[in-house]
């Protein structure tokens, strides 16, 4: 299996292939905590936490009703998911209550203490 | 519920091409997850994680190319690597999105679906149902391997194509008749006397006179008295004195009735309940549709999965419930059909932030409503382990989840609420006076067994088994019984909806109440009747009563009362 190199994007600068990739780069601090967090199975675990929270306040349905409505008005075989998703990611962003917020990055506060980054 | 499967060009060509090879590869990278959900992860060493192989980002969405495996990202509309791999890569247009275990179609930039995909993912999420993953259950049951088929149930084996085409459309208007004057009530309006304690049957006897099944049966005197007399050995048909009591109410005469040879047959009929104290509503109204039955239906057994019984009882009220029961060691899945005249719910006291009104998202004093005791009904129930069923799939007592779901609606749907707790600890049963919010159009799609299955695999698509069907799942209230004071003595009282005009029934009392008065009531029964689709002539018994059929004192009202 071939990846070409990628010459053809205007915005982005050729990117050099998978292999090379790993051994030169430096991974940030950001990247650490995010492969420490999936290899612990910490972040499937906050990923459901924060379903259940969303569902529980209401959130998803909120969202659901946003989705029906953009569907509605401009007719159901004119709408793909990624129009959903552009539609819903700033507004659910933004809706997201604080509370849950909290919640959730201190999850992640006594996780990164407990993994002792 | 319609789902229009008309798959784009691009996922055509593939199965033309490919068939299902590419399902059964990534059937085994399918992981269950809780709430129906499922993920694809292909088996590596735990410090590898999905990464595109673009720019080896691991943010976004990421797509896994059927045909080389390979994945892309998709951020946003600028960076959408799935897009350039399908640009690429002639011919690879169908991936798997890896997060949700879900059919991508590069090229439409759509989520796409095909049933045989769905049926790969479905198997997977059944057996991971037995692997602990139900609501994190642990279990450290054996994973039996289970065939294509076996453990899908009956509903999923003719996985046919879900035809496309729209399903209903906007559900038909409720036909909202004339507005009649205040000063008018309409007929059918009639107070009954309290021959002793009896607010109990004369709640239930006003829902039964306004549930649009009976009442048109009746009216329409297809319950001819005197033919009955004739066959009858003992002379007592519970019909026959309903039917006088239609007569009477429905004559036009606005004095109040006393229902006293009613009372009487259906004391002869219930020995065991004759007397002047107090009855439970609910109680009543199951004895009379049993009388009714005995009398009038064909066979005594009817009770059975495709037993449609006649009488006017099961034909106005009578429906399908399903249960199913899953075992956590093996995930089997055992269902059983029991028919059912009412929903006897119990009080779920969680409370609902967003109640009816989405206006105000309370987060003080939430409100009790009667769609969370419905979810509550529909929820999966892990039984105790004081209760671990035999299953016969792995043979053996296991712990196992119990579901509800409501696999053919009535005509007339009945909700019980079961207003009463028992304290172990205080050895005495407590009325539950809390306020129950309940909706005056009701929507029973989400409780009926095709919804509740659907989302048990996180909505994949299969044909359930008499999807589709002609029942509507839009129902409206007709009548709500309430009840005030406590277990042992209270009183009950109807509240009618004839015409949009809700009217208080208080035994010899009828006067017209706002909407306000009757949410604001405590809700003991509540009977809904199925709006129909595409509206047939709602059979609205308004003012100008035709001269029904056969019967006998009935005079052509015109104008008002």
């Amino acid at each position: 299996m071939e990846t070409g190199r990628m010459r053809a994007s205007i915005k982005r600068p050729p990117t050099p292939d998978a292999e090379d990739e790993d051994q030169d780069r430096e991974p940030t601090l950001q990247e650490i905590i995010n492969i420490k967090l999936i290899e612990s199975g910490e972040k499937e675990r906050l990923k459901e936490l924060l379903r259940e929270r969303l569902t529980e306040c209401g959130w998803k349905d909120e969202m659901k009703s946003l989705c029906r409505s953009f569907t509605r008005k401009k007719g159901r075989n004119n709408v793909t998911v990624d129009d959903l998703v552009h539609l819903i990611t700033p507004k659910g962003r933004a809706a997201v209550p604080d509370s849950v917020k909290a919640e959730l990055l201190q999850r992640i506060r006594s996780f990164l203490q407990s993994a002792a980054l | 519920m319609s789902t229009t499967l008309n798959p784009c060009k691009h996922l055509s060509d593939y199965k033309l091409r490919y068939g299902v090879k590419g399902f059964s590869l990534i059937q085994k990278w399918v992981k269950s997850g809780p709430y129906g959900k499922t993920k694809t992860q292909m088996e590596r060493s735990k410090s590898e994680i999905p990464r595109c192989s673009f720019c080896c980002g691991y943010e976004g969405r990421l797509y896994m190319c059927l045909i080389c495996s390979s994945m892309s990202c998709s951020l946003s509309s600028e960076s959408n690597h799935a897009l350039l791999h399908t640009q690429t890569q002639i011919g690879h247009e169908i991936g798997v999105d890896l997060q949700r275990s879900e059919l991508y179609c590069f090229s439409c930039a759509d989520q796409v679906y095909d049933p045989d995909f769905d049926r790969a993912v479905m198997c997977e999420q059944i057996l991971g149902l037995g692997n602990g993953n139900l609501d994190g259950i642990r279990s450290n049951g054996k994973r039996k391997r289970l065939g294509f088929e076996v453990g899908l149930n009956s509903d999923f084996k003719n996985l046919k194509r879900v035809g496309g085409g729209g399903g209903g459309g906007g559900g038909g208007e409720w036909d909202h008749g004339r507005r009649i004057s205040k000063s008018c009530f309409p007929v059918g309006l009639r107070g009954l006397n309290n021959l002793g304690n009896t607010c109990f049957m004369n709640s239930v006897l006003q829902a039964l006179l306004h549930a649009p099944p009976f009442r048109n049966y009746f009216l329409s005197g297809r319950h001819n008295r005197d033919s009955c007399r004739k066959t009858a050995a003992d002379r007592l048909c519970l019909s026959c004195d309903i039917d006088i009591v239609f007569s009477a109410v429905f004559s036009g005469d606005r004095a109040p009735y006393s229902p006293a040879q009613f009372l009487y047959s259906w004391w002869r009929l219930s020995e065991n309940l004759a007397c002047y104290e107090q009855q439970d509503a609910h109680e009543f109204f199951m004895s009379v549709l049993d009388r009714i039955h005995e009398k009038e239906g064909k066979t005594r057994n009817t009770n059975k999965d495709n037993g449609d019984c006649h009488c006017v009882a099961h034909r106005a009220f009578s429906g399908l419930l399903r249960s199913d029961v899953t075992c956590t060691t093996c995930g089997f899945t055992s269902t059983t059909y029991d028919p059912c005249v009412d929903i006897s719910l119990d009080f779920n006291t969680t409370v609902d932030h967003f109640a009816a009104n989405k206006a105000q998202k309370s987060t003080e004093t939430g409100v009790s409503t009667l769609t969370s005791c419905l979810d509550l009904f529909t929820r999966p129930e892990k039984l105790g382990s004081d209760q671990k069923l035999y299953c016969q799939n792995c043979q053996g007592r296991h712990e196992s989840v119990k579901q509800m779901s409501i696999r053919r609606l009535p005509l007339v749907l009945c909700l019980h609420v079961k207003r009463f707790e028992h304290s172990l600890a205080r050895k005495a049963s407590r009325k539950i006076d809390r306020h129950l919010q309940f909706p005056f159009s009701l929507d029973m799609t989400p409780y009926v067994s095709s919804s509740i299955v659907r989302k048990r695999f996180g909505n994949r698509i299969f044909a359930f088994e008499g999807d589709e069907s002609e029942i509507s799942t839009n129902f409206e209230v007709f009548a709500v019984i309430t009840h005030s004071g406590m277990l042992e003595s209270g009183h009950y009282m109807t509240y009618l909806r004839l015409n949009e005009q809700w009217y208080k029934c208080d035994d010899a009392w009828i006067t017209e109440v706002d909407d306000e008065v009757v949410r604001a009531s405590q809700i003991y029964l509540a009977f809904y009747v199925q709006k129909p689709n595409g509206h047939k002539a709602g059979e609205d018994v308004g003012c100008h009563l035709r001269s029904s059929v056969s019967s006998d004192s009935f005079v052509s009202i015109a104008g008002c009362c």
